[in-house]
């Protein structure tokens, strides 16, 4: 493939700005769970004061036992101590968890609610153009993966922050080169991790490329497996796939080999802060080392920092462990912003003036024109309706005529010009106020018919709903239905005909007693006798309503009294 | 777990770099243990021979040995570190490599037939992100359990040697937190686990049905009903994820808390056998630092517990597609292909599964060899079928097709592709330069075959405009390509194949009516003495069939 330097070099700096984003974003999240981040950072700083408290009762029992030789009774009572700081540990290491999860599930709960509110904004149109299934991925499982982020490395970071100097602190009035054996591995712990990650990035880059083109390439593959198979190239194509992953591998590990040394260099300075610790005490204790206060430590002193110094790196060492949640959750925000940050129609609500507005037409098509991207769909497009007039939108498919009616039903807004509504500009509040609409392929949802038909209204009485089955013909078919109104449908309908689907949708759209009715295309994927009988029950149905028609069908357009067609965006009369 | 089992055995090839990957592992953990065992004891026997030496005896305590020791652990310690993970990092991503390949190796007979409803994106998803779940398996499942396994052996055999009742008691605490804890907590959480993923499951069907019916919602003024039955149904999620949280926030309270019942414990009986002069003073301390490092071995099985149910999920979600059947099956002994190719329909019926309506009814075609047929109807008729079934993408349920008399079904299904050459709406490129697009179609083709292919398909304008002519990169990352020259290299590719048949599917949709011309044209030449069977519902190419069929609701007839 062709990969120059250049070109990877452009990747990882977009890359590396995405993640400024997505970082961002993260943090604003955190702000509304601040507290419970803190309480769970508290319990674990709590049970880090519980280990030196621990490691103090430890070392003062040995001593006691073994140098001072004193009798049971005076080690009864650091005993209970040590026993019940046993126990405050282990509370806390429940509190840490529990308010940890608290903090991410608040998180996860905020950021569906976005995300749904966002589907709203982005409207029809918008969610068409991306796959239904993906939605919900991104709703489901990249939300909980935000999860550890919040629950386990934020309360880390801040665990990190306190919890070593803590450690100095107490450790500094008992043995201050102890003291400064640790003060000084501490802080040169997170410098040559920063050295080796600076080392890492670099490495990142190539390996950020190979995983793209790895990817890129198997679904290039994936999707190209029928023509390689129509070929018989499909075996052979195995091999390159075989070298691909193994490239990846290759890279991978070059980037790991140097990634692993920064976990290195902390098990670096924990061992041998160890070491350093005990040789260093153990030395004084002989009398052979006079530096600093090592000529009169004691067991107990000796123990208790060498008990210390392990601990000293622990926190350090989960937030290592901790890091690819941040990782996991950085990958998350990034589909997530994908959803929340794609730019909606700008729909305009503010503007209602009605000066010169001709009172009769109840809805009025002001010189509009729409387009997406070069593609131009509608050009300046003039139309008045008035009320209870029947007007049947003609027009080859492609010619704009769902697109029109998407304007109508503020789906989407115009490039150009205005759609009023009763002398308002059209927004999508209003339009679903007014316009009982059924489209092409009226969606069935899980549920009962009843529910299906009670969509606008779930309060409606039963005895309503009931005419407007009977009304729509629903009742014809639905009475041989083992549950009859009750009985359960759902995934696009599955095991209505398209007739009876379009029957609900009807019905819905008589129940919802709007005063203008908009069909799209109702009689497409029916028979001549279905489209006869539908047509029938449309006209009783929306008698005294306005109703607007989007049809190609010669029958439809003979029936209604006003046509007007549209032609390649443009209407003819 | 079967599933899991299933790729522990593909995990075989790998099984030196596996094992390196342990003992290495091992190797860390004993160093960590012994480093802190060997200090604690070191400083109780300075403090005790330091005493003694106050006394006024002579220092006898050799302290270079151990503090040399000390300082060999702690190198140790951080290089086995460093190998373990490179190691078993190193074994993870060959084992994953080899799985990729494994996997692809399983699609080929699955396609076009049977994956042909999956979305790409989902089969992409299953052969990156979830085999990329499996280095659990191996890194935080089966590594730490036998390294825990051996580690909680090793340590308890060591601590006998001392202190036969303190190494009872803390084997006892080790086996229990190692074995019993993540046992218990895996079964109370399971059914946890199962009512989220049952949850998950419902949410995203209730999701995808809103924003499938998203447009019916909103004008019917009821998406925030919807969203908010949705916000219910997170929540009740999060309440069972809580649940099983508190769980596992139990286990690893209690998980903690057995380390320090273990270490209290030693402490007790330590100081009991020290009183009683059964241990000395600076054994007393290496049992109590050895209790502490030990408990370091079981720490993260709690934690791996947590990771099974996503590892077996993906291992899951791989074998689904893996364990697909063909949707057809080649014969054992398949007939070598007549060297005529006569195609005949014999009364063919076709549907894609039981409950679906049927898609081809009760169709008998002859196609003798280099006849031209054309088949016209509206979209959704079934013409796209009977090319798949000419293909042999699917069998027929009823009826059968026979080439040359024999039927398929006897015939080997790759080698009944070679017969084939397609041109359709739909040119596939791949990411590789026009040349490797084109050597596809023949590997072996001179560059002399090459040219006339591109001339032929009137290409060779396009590619001596390009810099790089035949080496350009096409498809995803590469040069664009437009429609009508994808369809020209789809062209080239068609001569090169030089098969006897051409099945032709929409071959000018979507080109612009110069395009369509050309591509008439140079087909018109190149089929002259070939079968052409050609689905359409453009008037241009008619011309090119001598009998034009219309398909209806599945059915065909003779126009």
């Amino acid at each position: 493939m062709q990969l120059t330097e250049t070109a990877n070099q452009v990747y990882f700096d977009k890359t590396k700005a995405r993640e400024k984003t997505c970082a961002g974003w993260l943090k604003e999240q955190g702000k509304a769970v601040r507290k419970l981040i803190l309480f769970a950072a508290i319990a674990g700083i709590i049970n880090g004061l519980g280990v030196i408290v621990q490691s103090a009762v430890l070392a003062f029992i040995l001593q006691a036992v073994i140098i001072d030789q004193l009798p049971w009774a005076s080690v009864i009572t650091p005993l209970i101590l040590l026993a019940a700081v046993f126990i405050l540990r282990s509370l806390c290491v429940y509190w840490h968890q529990t308010w940890g999860f608290e903090a991410g599930a608040q998180v996860r709960a905020s950021v569906r609610q976005q995300l749904f509110a966002r589907f709203l904004a982005l409207g029809p149109a918008a969610i068409k153009q991306r796959q239904s299934g993906d939605l919900a991925a991104v709703t489901l499982e990249q939300v909980d993966a935000l999860e550890n982020y919040f629950s386990r490395y934020l309360p880390q970071q801040i665990i990190v922050g306190a919890l070593p100097l803590i450690m100095i602190i107490v450790v500094m009035p008992v043995n201050w080169v102890v003291g400064l054996i640790l003060l000084l591995t501490g802080p040169l712990v997170p410098v040559f991790m920063a050295l080796v990650g600076m080392g890492a990035a670099s490495a990142n880059r190539s390996q950020f490329l190979a995983m793209a083109r790895m990817s890129g390439y198997f679904l290039d593959r994936l999707q190209g497996l029928p023509t390689l198979k129509l070929f018989g190239q499909a075996t052979r194509e195995l091999e390159n796939i075989d070298r691909i992953a193994d490239d990846f591998r290759e890279k991978t590990m070059a980037v790991l080999r140097i990634a692993f040394l920064s976990s290195a260099i902390l098990e670096f300075f924990s061992a041998v802060a160890v070491a350093l610790v005990a040789v260093y005490v153990g030395l004084g204790l002989l009398g052979l080392i006079h530096f600093g206060p090592a000529e009169h430590i004691s067991l107990g002193e000796a123990l208790f920092v060498l008990l210390l110094a392990p601990e000293f790196f622990m926190p350090l060492r989960q937030l290592a462990i901790n890091y690819h949640d941040k990782a996991a959750a950085l990958g998350a925000a990034d589909a997530i912003l994908a959803i929340l940050e794609q730019n909606t129609d700008a729909m305009d609500t503010s503007c209602a003036d009605d000066s010169h507005h001709d009172k009769i037409n109840l809805i009025e098509i002001n010189d509009v024109s729409k387009s997406y991207d070069q593609r131009q769909i509608l050009t300046r497009i003039n139309l008045q309706i008035t009320a209870g007039e029947k007007i049947v939108l003609a027009g080859e498919s492609g010619a704009g005529k769902t697109t029109l009616l998407n304007l109508l039903l503020g789906f989407e807004v115009p490039t150009e010009g205005r759609v009023l509504l009763s002398g308002q500009t059209l927004n999508r509040e209003s339009a679903a106020e007014a316009i009982a609409w059924v489209g092409q392929n009226a969606y069935i949802f899980h549920g009962s018919i009843k529910d299906n038909i009670a969509l606008a209204d779930p309060d409606a009485s039963g005895q309503s709903i009931v005419n407007a089955a009977q009304a729509a013909g629903v009742t014809e078919f639905s009475a041989q239905l083992p549950e009859g109104l009750l009985t359960p449908i759902g995934e696009r309908g599955y095991g209505l005909s398209g007739g009876q689907v379009q029957r609900i949708a009807l019905a819905r759209a008589f129940l919802k007693n709007a005063g203008i009715i908009l069909l799209d295309e109702p009689t497409a994927n029916l028979d001549a006798a279905n489209k006869a009988l539908l047509l029938d029950v449309i006209d009783q149905l929306f008698a005294n309503k306005t109703l607007i028609i989007a049809s190609h069908d010669a029958e439809v357009i003979h029936r209604m009294d006003r046509r007007v067609e549209l032609q390649q965006g443009r209407l003819v009369s | 777990m079967k599933d899991l089992w299933f790729f522990l055995k593909l995990f075989k090839p790998h099984s030196a770099w596996l094992t390196g990957g342990i003992f290495l592992s091992l190797l860390t953990a004993f160093a960590s243990i012994a480093l802190l065992t060997l200090s604690g004891w070191f400083i109780s026997a300075t403090a005790i021979a330091g005493l003694i030496a106050v006394d006024g005896n002579a220092l006898a305590f050799n302290f270079m040995l151990p503090a040399a020791q000390i300082r060999a652990l702690a190198i140790t310690r951080t290089l086995g570190r460093y190998g373990e993970r490179v190691v078993t990092h190193e074994a993870t991503f060959r084992v994953l490599a080899g799985i990729r390949s494994w996997f692809f190796q399983q699609l080929i007979p699955l396609v076009p037939g049977r994956l042909s409803a999956m979305r790409s994106g989902d089969l992409l998803s299953r052969m990156t992100a979830d085999i990329d779940a499996l280095d659990a398996l191996y890194l935080r499942l089966l590594a730490p359990a036998i390294v825990a396994a051996i580690g909680v052996t090793t340590v308890t055999v060591f601590l006998a040697f001392f202190a036969p009742v303190i190494s009872l008691t803390t084997g006892l605490m080790l086996m229990i937190a190692s074995v019993w804890v993540p046992s218990v907590f895996n079964r109370l959480g399971r059914a946890g686990a199962e009512e989220i993923v049952v949850l998950a499951a419902n949410f995203r069907i209730r999701q995808i049905d809103m924003m499938q019916g998203l447009a019916d919602l909103i004008a019917n003024q009821a998406y925030e009903r919807f969203s908010d039955f949705l916000g219910q149904f997170s929540d009740l999620m999060i309440n069972t994820q809580r649940r099983n949280n508190r769980l596992s926030a139990v286990s690893s309270a209690l998980t903690l808390l057995l380390s320090q019942i273990a270490l209290l414990m030693a402490l007790v009986l330590g100081a009991i056998s020290f009183k009683d002069g059964l241990l000395s003073g600076s054994d007393l301390a290496l049992l109590v630092f050895c209790v502490i490092a030990a408990f370091e071995l079981v720490m993260p099985l709690p934690q791996a517990m947590q990771m099974l149910a996503k590892t077996r999920k993906a291992a899951r979600r791989i074998r689904q597609i893996t364990e697909m059947p063909p949707a057809i099956n080649s014969p054992t002994q398949a007939i070598a292909l007549p060297d005529s190719f006569d195609l005949q329909f014999n009364d063919v019926s076709f549907r894609y599964s039981d409950q679906q309506a049927w898609v081809l009814k009760n169709i008998s075609l002859t196609i003798p060899q280099g006849s031209k047929i054309a088949i016209v109807g509206a979209s959704g008729s079934g013409k796209t079928t009977l090319l798949q079934l000419i293909m042999r993408f699917y069998d027929p349920e009823q009826g059968s097709v026979l080439l040359a008399g024999q039927d398929f079904r006897h015939l080997d299904a790759d080698a009944l592709l070679n017969c084939f050459g397609v041109l359709s709406q739909r040119s596939q490129l791949f990411a590789a330069s026009i040349k490797e697009n084109l050597l596809i179609a023949k590997p072996d083709a001179s560059a002399t075959e090459l040219d006339i292919a591109v001339k032929a398909a009137g290409l060779e304008n396009y590619i001596g405009y390009l810099p790089e002519g035949l080496d350009t990169w096409v498809g995803e990352s590469g040069v664009k390509v437009s429609g009508g020259e994808a369809r020209r290299i789809a062209l080239a590719r068609l001569y090169l194949k030089n098969a006897p048949v051409l099945i032709l599917d929409e071959p000018t949709e979507g080109l612009d009516s110069d395009t369509e011309r050309d591509v008439f044209k140079a087909l018109a030449d190149f089929a002259r003495d070939k079968t052409v069977i050609m689905v359409t519902h453009r008037e241009a190419g008619l011309g090119l069939a001598d009998v034009v069929y219309g398909m209806e609701r599945g059915v065909l007839r003779e126009l």
